[in-house]
């Protein structure tokens, strides 16, 4: 059985493969003895089939606050219980260099 | 990273990771993450510090500290980010500015992000109309205001409203509240569409549209942008262009 990994990355980058149809990869995954599950999600077009595979990993993805000026803040040290607050922009905590400057 | 496994990782990217002494990875699916470990032997996982009910901003700190920990032990650290690290991302801006304030060398690689996908997925030009991108909670926090003869972008509607940083979703009754302050500019038929880019190269993208007034009852993740077309005209200036031809009469000799 071929390797889903190197199987999902010779598609991504493969011009005649990225948009090819669920028909056109499924032969070509079938070709390369492909496991079940990318045989699977590839035929469905629900890659949340490969979970067959890797199990269930749901990522988060926010990367970012939500509140501009609240980043400034101290951090607090009791597990941040506290409610945030938004900050009027303009009017936010100055950078505090850090001690380690060089 | 890019946001599609094995399309859109750089060359430069990758030799980044592979010459890195210790990789850390913040990434939008498990799967992807399964590739990077492929690159690299020691990757480690800025998932788990994500909680239910621990702030976003506790979880962004300890991800700088722990990278910077690394930094300041002497190592040579790649952080790694799925689509372009610096944008709607707070950690590497700050990780970047920490380093470089303690006298170590710093830069950043861009990727290619959820917003370059989204206007080739959409077929949508931002230098057509214009655009303004909002992290939505902005447009609840603050008062913006929003030109609707441009595109707007909104970002992480899913979790709007969420002042507490504390939550990955939110719900109907945050998203009404959003439908409420953009209805002061588009009326509540106008079709948005809520858009989520392809992470795995056997997806497609997903694309939804619905009227404005729809939204709140609508299923919506945290990945999921929403993206309002113009809902106006461009309206000429007449007398910055009256102005602007006296200008170029008086360039012109005449």
């Amino acid at each position: 059985m071929s390797d889903t990994i190197e199987l999902l990355e010779a598609i991504g980058q493969n011009a005649a493969l990225r948009h090819a149809s669920a028909d056109k990869l499924a032969s070509m995954l079938e070709q390369a003895e492909a496991s079940v599950a990318l045989q699977a999600a590839v035929a469905a077009g629900d890659s949340s089939l490969l979970s067959g595979e890797f199990g269930h990993k749901l990522n988060q993805v926010p990367q970012i606050t939500n509140i501009p000026g609240h980043e400034e803040d101290e951090p607090d040290d009791d597990g941040d219980n506290k409610p945030h607050r938004p900050s009027e922009p303009g009017h936010t905590t100055p950078h505090k260099p850090s001690p380690h400057t060089l | 990273m890019g946001m599609t496994l094995g399309s859109h990782l750089t060359p430069l990217a990758r030799s980044h990771i592979e010459q890195a002494d210790v990789v850390f990875a913040a990434l939008s699916d498990g799967i992807v993450e399964l590739w990077l470990q492929r690159m690299h032997p020691d990757v480690r996982s800025l998932q788990p510090y994500y909680a239910e009910g621990k702030s976003r901003m506790v979880t962004y700190r300890q991800w700088v500290e722990l990278m910077m920990t690394e930094v300041r032990a002497g190592k040579n650290v790649c952080g790694v980010f799925y689509g372009h690290p610096g944008i709607f991302a707070w950690s590497p801006h700050k990780a970047i500015e920490a380093a470089r304030a303690e006298g170590f060398e710093a830069h950043m690689e861009p990727g290619i992000s959820a917003e370059d996908c989204l206007y080739a997925d959409l077929g949508i030009d931002p230098g057509r109309f214009g655009c303004q991108h909002f992290e939505a909670s902005q447009l609840l926090f603050y008062e913006r205001r929003i030109d609707p003869a441009g595109y707007l972008v909104l970002w992480q509607v899913g979790l709007v409203g969420d002042i507490s940083l504390k939550r990955f979703s939110t719900g109907p009754a945050y998203r009404q509240a959003l439908v409420d302050v953009l209805s002061a500019d588009y009326p509540l038929d106008h079709e948005v569409i809520v858009y989520r880019g392809a992470t795995l190269p056997i997806q497609q993208p997903r694309v939804r549209r619905m009227a404005l007034r729809d939204l709140p009852d609508a299923e919506l993740t945290a990945e999921e942008t929403v993206v309002l077309p113009p809902g106006a005209p461009l309206k000429q200036d007449q007398s910055m262009r009256e102005r602007l031809a006296a200008l170029d009469k008086e360039a012109s000799g005449a």
